[in-house]
């Protein structure tokens, strides 16, 4: 992959001169991002690679406030005449629109921000074709290990994002991602996945990946008929993480607003049990989405979200903050505040041993399809993907199929009865915000099945 | 050679970019080549309880080519469409793509006529025309219209947006398509309180046109009829009844059937196994082509060329002419919908189900407008027939796994049925079946037709893609409700 193109430097004068011409037309708030971004990746299925695929993309995203009317766009051009004409179209765009009462401002810079370890590594940069060895190796390992066929995608991202407002904020980032997801089968009905990613290349394990979804495929062969009712299940990472995102999203303040979120009104309250301690860390070094500062520049920073079961904040920016009179997290979304990094502290147990506190349950190693019948009290289905394996007496007695979960977000965090002691990251198709959980025991979750 | 054509693109795009592109592919040793050029301007609002969010309007566009080098397949995309920079991605793109044939599928295309078209969906109220104030009004009335119900509406948060789509699709064998298709979409979500007790209830509304259709839809009586349904849900609603039931479900639940567990399994593509890691695969095989699955009634088409579609299009994104295709008919599975390679793969023809949503997406097998055919009755007949039963009018939450083989749909306004007449609401009533189960238990449809918006996911990076699903209103025999 070539390295990035000359155009963020010329972003950088076009976003001054962009918060120069916007201040003096009279807006009140301006934040210029310049968002340069090149991704590679390697779509796989059947054991080949099915499509190469190559993104590249230069971009500034300007949002402003005036008179508390909000106004965001975005330009590719980066010449003075697509700035001065993106100026007009937004005054004019704004004279039309009609204002936020509830919107405070953005953060005041300037800030100082710290680097943060493990975020870029020229390694991955520079990988270019020697990802479709990395790919072929991780493939033959699944194989080895058991697999027929394997599916998924293997990909490295470049992007460097320069940010500049009108309160001050002048900032600067730059970062690799490598991430891949391995789904391994047998057959038709016997499927393992995982996954893994990483901001810095020795710290990425395709292969240990390949292998783990494809001891899971192995284990799954010949599935039998599930009974529906009430299990304590062992969560691996992969399925709690999913979980896990519903809860970090539903710490938004924006969701807790438009009644998207169970957490309304339960500052302060149980939310979990004991076991659950979760942090949203945008610092994290080798974490996902780990950024030196918010999207309206202030530096990000660890906010620990849910403290021994007790719900401990709600995710702000300034404005958001501003209204509820609490510091901002530094967690904007200048619209939706979201987490970077969602951490669930470890627990002491191992995956054998929580297995070994279970007398009748399940073990899920993944899920899809999460829908919620009604946000603001957690109800929700999601439903077993790939092996899931019964449970009897502390012992895995094999593989079973189709049973859906049917629960609540803050039933399954008040029934956590013990986290493991070895976390992985995950993120992917079904897990957008970057989360790192290890495996989970729930007590009593309520398990449906199709009655004909 | 551009298409010629009344249609161009109104910022002068210059389509030989797009032919300078292929060119330049080929030349490099590219067996094929395609390219999308594309320009999509966007405007954006939302209400959140009554209070403006930020508004928005932008301009996305680039070009996306696709190569085959060395019988593989590669896609690569940027947002400049410099001749030097166009030409440098393509180096790259054919380069790893080159290199990944050692490890590669070995992609055929069916063959296919070369189509030279243009094409252009018309708006009665454009887009342009109509100032922020304007759109917002629509979401202000909304609002006004549920504030003026006697229900506690806690929860009111609107999405409104429109599009204008022109895009380019050149090949090199010689097809030239060029398309502007102006698009609106709406989404509400709202939460009912009443003494404690909470529901909530979100819908979508799209379709292919101008502001016309938005103004078509009447948003204040919309919202205003969700908000009191909800409500007296709430107040009124008993338990689901036990043991074997019928029920008569409406469009909207119809819909989301026949999108979930038809559209999706038909999908050659997961047949194949393509999206096996992502969306998954299916249930359906090749070999369950000509079989039963659905009782007589059940008729199901994918059609992407009804007007004023949400997944309106006249030519797929790989050039191929698009039109009505059968999925079921009379009960038995009669075909798959597929792009250029899974009708290679299969000995057929492409039915013209390439999408992709944008130039920076690959197009792949999507489903546009699913639909279940009318049927003889009217609802009114199917809901006197059944003597114990429930009405489904619409739902909140569903899913179904990766195989499309087992599904959940929760009722959210439902009424009970007795003696053929609707009495008083359900509490969530729930289906929870198989896919053979529930197209077997369908013994009735009526011809009150409705199309439905949806925006549908798949692939990886996702590709959120606008749809329609509908139906008219079907009755299911004897079937049993999930608790």
């Amino acid at each position: 992959m070539k390295k990035m193109s000359g155009k963020i430097n010329d972003a950088h004068s076009i976003a001054a001169y962009l918060v120069k011409q916007l201040k003096k037309k009279g807006t009140d708030d301006v934040v210029v991002s310049a968002v340069s971004e090149e991704a590679t990746q390697l779509k796989f299925a059947n054991s080949m690679i099915s499509t190469t695929q190559m993104w590249h993309s230069d971009k500034l995203n300007i949002f402003l406030a005036i008179d508390k009317k909000l106004i965001g766009t975005s330009i590719r051009d980066l010449s003075t005449k697509a700035a001065d004409d993106a100026v007009s179209r937004m005054l004019k765009f704004a004279a039309a629109a009609l204002p936020n009462q509830e919107y405070m401002g953005i953060a005041e810079g300037p800030f100082r921000y710290a680097g943060i370890p493990e975020t870029y590594d020229k390694n991955i940069v520079e990988l270019g074709e020697t990802a479709i060895d990395l790919l072929k190796g991780a493939i033959s390992v699944a194989h080895k290990n058991g697999a027929k066929r394997t599916a998924g995608v293997f990909e490295t991202t470049f992007f460097n994002t320069y940010m500049l407002t009108s309160n001050g904020v002048e900032a600067e980032d730059k970062g690799t991602k490598a991430y891949f997801s391995v789904r391994a089968f047998v057959d038709k009905y016997a499927s393992g996945h995982h996954i893994c990613n990483a901001r810095v290349l020795r710290k990425f394990t395709p292969e240990a990946s390949a292998e783990r979804a494809a001891v899971i495929a192995k284990q799954a062969v010949n599935p039998l008929p599930s009974i529906p009712g009430t299990y304590d299940v062992v969560f691996s990472p992969l399925p709690f993480a999913n979980i896990l995102e519903s809860v970090g999203k539903a710490a938004s303040i924006f969701n807790v607003e438009s009644k998207l979120s169970c957490f309304s009104g339960k500052l302060g309250k149980k939310v979990g049990s004991d076991n659950v301690t979760l942090v949203d860390d945008g610092t994290l070094p080798n974490g996902f989405d780990s950024m030196r500062f918010d999207e309206e520049g202030t530096p990000t920073r660890k906010n620990t979200i849910i403290e021994k079961g007790v719900l401990k904040t709600y995710l702000h920016n300034t404005s958001t903050a501003k209204r509820h009179k609490v510091k901002t997290t530094a967690n904007a979304g200048l619209v939706t505040p979201l987490p970077f990094n969602l951490i669930l502290q470890n627990g002491k147990f191992n995956k054998e041993e929580m297995i070994r506190q279970v007398k009748r349950g399940l073990i899920i190693t993944n899920v899809w399809y999460t829908r919620f019948q009604n946000y603001e009290t957690g109800d929700f289905s999601t439903i077993p993907r790939d092996g899931m394996f019964l449970v009897e007496n502390g012992k895995v007695t094999g593989p079973v199929k189709e049973l859906r979960i049917n629960d609540n977000l803050i039933r399954i965090l008040k029934n956590v009865s013990a986290v493991g002691s070895e976390p992985e990251p995950v993120f992917g198709w079904e897990v957008e915000i970057p989360t790192i959980t290890p495996a989970v025991l729930v007590r009593d979750v309520k398990m449906t099945k199709s009655v004909e | 050679m551009p298409a010629k054509s009344a249609v161009k693109f109104e910022d002068a795009f210059d389509l030989d970019i797009a032919h300078s592109a292929i060119e330049h592919a080929r030349k490099i040793g590219a067996s094929y080549a395609d390219a999308r050029l594309e320009a999509t301007s966007v405007n954006g609002f939302v209400l959140k309880n009554g209070v403006p969010q930020v508004a928005g309007f932008d301009r996305v566009s680039g070009i996306g080519i696709r190569v085959v080098m060395n019988g593989t397949l590669g896609f690569a995309s940027t947002n400049d469409i410099s001749k030097e920079n166009v030409r440098n991605v393509i180096e790259k793109a054919a380069r790893i793509t080159a290199a990944a044939s050692a490890i590669g599928e070995k992609v055929k295309f069916s063959h296919e006529k070369a189509e030279v078209a243009s094409y252009e969906v018309k708006q009665k109220v454009k887009l342009d025309d109509l100032s922020p104030k304007e759109k917002l009004k629509v979401l202000f009335d909304a609002e006004k219209a549920i504030k003026s119900t006697k229900a506690n509406a806690t929860g009111r948060f609107f999405s409104m947006s429109d599009f204008y789509t022109e895009r380019y699709f050149a090949n090199s064998e010689g097809s030239r398509v060029l398309s502007k298709i102006p698009r609106t979409d709406f989404w509400y979500f709202i939460t009912v309180e009443e003494a404690g007790r909470t529901a909530q209830r979100y819908w979508q509304y799209g379709a292919a046109g101008g502001f016309e259709k938005i103004y078509g839809y009447n948003f204040p009586a919309v919202l205003a009829g969700e908000v009191k349904a909800t409500h007296a849900n709430l107040k009124k609603a008993v338990a689901p009844p036990k043991g074997k039931v019928d029920l008569v479900v409406a469009p909207q639940i119809t819909g989301i059937m026949v999108h979930e567990s038809v559209g999706h399994p038909y999908e050659a593509d997961r047949v194949l196994g393509r999206e096996a890691a992502q969306a998954g695969e299916s249930f359906i095989s090749t070999k369950m082509i000509g079989t039963r699955i659905g009782s007589a009634a059940v008729n199901i088409v994918d059609d992407p060329t009804i007007p004023g579609s949400f997944g309106y299009y006249l030519y797929d994104d790989e050039g191929v002419k698009a039109g009505e295709r059968w999925l079921i008919k009379k009960g038995i599975i009669t075909g798959l919908l597929h792009n250029r390679e899974t009708a290679a793969v299969l000995n057929c023809k492409s039915n013209g189900s390439a999408r992709a949503t944008g130039y920076d997406r690959e197009p792949i097998v999507r489903m546009a407008n699913s639909i279940v055919k009318p049927g003889d009755y009217n609802e009114g007949e199917l809901i006197e027939s059944v003597k114990h039963g429930v009405f489904l009018k619409n739902f909140m939450e569903w899913n179904i796994d990766d195989k499309r083989l087992n599904a959940k749909y929760t009722g959210a306004e439902a009424y009970m049925i007795r003696n053929g007449k609707l009495a008083e609401p359900v509490w969530r009533p729930t289906i929870e079946i198989s896919t053979p189960k529930l197209w077997s238990s369908v013994d009735a449809a009526a011809g009150n037709m409705e199309y439905h918006a949806g925006t549908c996911g798949k692939a990886e990076p996702m590709q959120a893609i606008p749809v329609w699903f509908g139906g008219p209103s079907m009755r299911i025999r004897n079937v049993r409700l999930s608790f």
